[in-house]
């Protein structure tokens, strides 16, 4: 009795979702950080499941995952440079506080 | 129905077998850190020309015993800091992952926990595991996350050469005394500085320097917490990490005999990975430590365009003559050469520069005092 | 006796595990405990790579998830350690808004992904060559674009964290 598909989509629905959730809710920047990189594994799990469940000969599915592997760990090292950087400038980290462009 | 080895069902045998596996791990992780303190001690001993532990039991072989049961029964002085589940879990996310990585390690021909075909990025992202441990604890990782990147680039330019990344393949693939070193040894050269580094040991220890390092996070963990942390995961990875080098580079369980009797091939491993481990100790007790900037000038700027360079020329050897391993073996001895003469060379065109950049610093204030 | 009933089970206790994470990333307001917290939903996803039988992405997952972007996100908590709010989380603008937002697309997703049906279950055994092959043969392009965008992100998070130097200012300033 194996796993159906679906089992999988909805797992990786949820933690889209609570990502999402949390994206829109959560004040602190990093942890606003922490949900999008949430969200990008929920993504990373529908990829695998549909490429390995519906047995593609090239695993695209799979490639296309080391490619949000890549940009990931790209945009957390950018994302975290600009939280950072604007720490310095004033010490906050409450996204509602950081809306201005002005130094 | 299938029979699996010594007549149990194969399909109880696949996680007992597993279970046995860890199992085996944990004693040869806790033995082996037991025994390693001791060589250290001693062989650090003899080539400073003083005696070592010799009080307790004969030679001193039941130091170690002494020592371990005196840390197990210290005070479990724990940090009031908010984060105190930090300070609780982080000898067992430093601990974890190593033990871990004692499933892929080959000792025999049938004697492996787990013949993963990934074996070798197994254990590359153990290691990687182990450095949020070393976050947790409040240590500095920048010279672990540095280093890991030499590390993996040499294992790669192995994995060229041999095509496969399942540590039983690599070791077959070395056939009689035609091993690895003979083929890539400034891998082996790279890797093996990058694995002391990796695992903190001398020259490259300045984070945990015992002479140096009295206040800090380390004075934090006391009893076991601190006897899990330092001892057992360095001396397990030091283990791993020589189990590795003999894996990749030194024909794994191969030698003399090991056709007739496979169990001889436990042996054969056993003995070079101590042989290993016994160089690191006598690296330890010979060389000075480097400094934190000299170490990380030393990895970018060195180790990793020489690891660069070596996957790039085993690269387009291994793809261009694809049936002899002989260019690749040429192209790396070259390099090796190139490596170890060119240190001295390039030291001391920047201690020339170094020497003139401070005579001129100093000779307005010269001029100004005469 | 079969152990058919194996994959199930892990596939329960490790879904419990992503959504338990993931629940936590977004409710605790101990920063720290969330980070660890996403550490462990990382796992435990990488653990759902391998029922899939794609280890090569469960290894790689675990490599730079848990082990870089982690440490990453913990070095990003202690340098900005702002002190955790003690005010709970319910009671603030957005979330009757986003709840219902969330509500609204998820269940629909929910009830359409249910729905999917799969291929029969193919020869387990991993899919390193494959994705291997796919990614330096068919994929070449998209995987120079990759190491090109890894390059500009290092630089420019070198750019953006560097400290002025004094002189270097001085240097700059001076016309």
């Amino acid at each position: 009795m194996t796993v159906p598909l679906g089992a999988y989509v909805v797992v990786s629905a949820a933690l889209f979702f609570i990502g999402c959730a949390g994206v829109l809710v959560r004040r602190n920047a990093v942890v606003i950080l922490m949900c999008v990189e949430l969200m990008l594994n929920a993504a990373n799990l529908a990829l695998v499941a549909f490429s390995r469940k519906y047995g593609s000969i090239d695993e695209r599915g799979s490639v296309f995952v080391i490619f949000v592997f890549v940009i990931a760990a790209a945009e957390v090292a950018v994302g975290l440079g600009i939280i950072l950087s604007a720490y310095r400038n004033r010490p906050v980290v409450d996204v509602d506080e950081i809306h201005q462009m002005k130094g | 129905m299938p029979v699996g080895p010594f007549g149990i069902d194969p399909v109880i045998w696949a996680p007992l077998r597993l279970v046995i596996a860890v199992g085996l791990a944990l004693f040869l992780v806790l033995n082996g850190a037991l025994l390693q303190i001791y060589l250290e001690r001693k062989i650090q001993a003899i080539i400073q020309d003083r005696l070592g532990p010799y009080h307790v039991g004969p030679f001193g072989l039941l130091q170690t015993f002494a020592d371990a049961l005196k840390l197990i029964s210290k005070e479990d002085v724990r940090a009031q800091a908010t984060d105190g589940w930090f300070f609780v879990a982080a000898p067992a996310l430093v601990f974890c992952p190593m033990l871990a990585s004692w499933v892929v390690l080959p000792f025999a021909q049938d004697i492996v926990g787990a013949n993963l075909n990934i074996g070798l990025l197994y254990l590359t992202t153990l290691g990687s595991m182990t450095v949020l441990g070393i976050v947790i604890a409040g240590w500095a990782s920048n010279q672990l996350i540095s280093y890991e990147i030499p590390q993996i680039l040499a294992l790669v330019s192995v994995v060229l050469v041999v095509g496969s990344l399942s540590m039983i393949d690599i070791t077959r693939s070395q056939a009689g005394p035609f091993v690895n070193v003979l083929i890539l040894p400034f891998s082996f050269v790279i890797y093996f500085i990058a694995a002391l580094a990796e695992t903190n040991r001398t020259p490259f220890d300045l984070p945990e320097a015992e002479s140096e390092l009295v206040a800090g996070w380390l004075t934090e963990y006391s009893g076991m917490r601190w006897g899990t942390m330092l001892a057992l995961s360095e001396y397990g990875n030091v283990t791993v990490v020589c189990a590795i080098v003999t894996t990749l580079w030194f024909g794994g369980w191969q030698g003399p005999g090991v056709e007739a009797i496979p169990l001889l091939g436990v042996l054969w491993f056993t003995l070079k990975v101590y042989a290993f481990i016994l160089v690191m100790m006598w690296i330890r007790a010979t060389l000075p430590r480097l400094r934190i900037d000299q170490l990380m000038s030393f990895c970018w700027k060195g180790l990793i365009p020489m690891a660069l360079v070596n996957i790039a020329v085993v690269a387009v050897l291994a793809l261009a003559f694809p049936t002899t391993k002989i260019p690749v073996a040429i192209a790396s001895w070259v390099l090796l050469v190139i490596f170890v003469t060119g240190i001295p060379i390039v030291q001391r065109q920047r201690l020339r520069t170094l020497r003139a950049r401070a005579r001129a610093a100093t000779a307005p204030a010269v001029r100004a005092a005469s | 006796m079969t152990f058919d009933f194996v994959e199930p089970v892990v596939f329960a206790l490790l879904s419990i595990g992503v959504i338990a994470g993931g629940v936590a990333v977004v409710m605790l307001s101990r920063i720290t405990a969330a980070a660890l917290l996403m550490a462990f939903t990382f796992l435990c996803m990488a653990g759902m790579f391998v029922l899939l039988g794609a280890e090569t992405i469960a290894a790689f997952q675990v490599l730079i998830y848990v082990g870089a972007i982690t440490v990453l996100i913990l070095y990003g908590v202690m340098f900005t350690k702002f002190g955790d709010r003690p005010r709970a989380l319910f009671f603030q603008r957005q979330t009757p808004l986003a709840a219902v937002f969330v509500a609204a697309v998820a269940i629909p997703v929910a009830i359409v992904a249910l729905s999917f049906t799969s291929a029969p279950p193919r020869p387990g055994g991993g899919d390193l060559i494959a994705l291997a092959t796919s990614v330096f043969t068919d994929f070449a392009f998209p995987f120079e674009i990759a190491s090109v965008l890894l390059l500009a992100a290092m630089v420019g998070a070198i750019v953006l964290t560097k400290r002025d130097d004094p002189e270097e200012a001085a240097l700059r300033r001076r016309p």
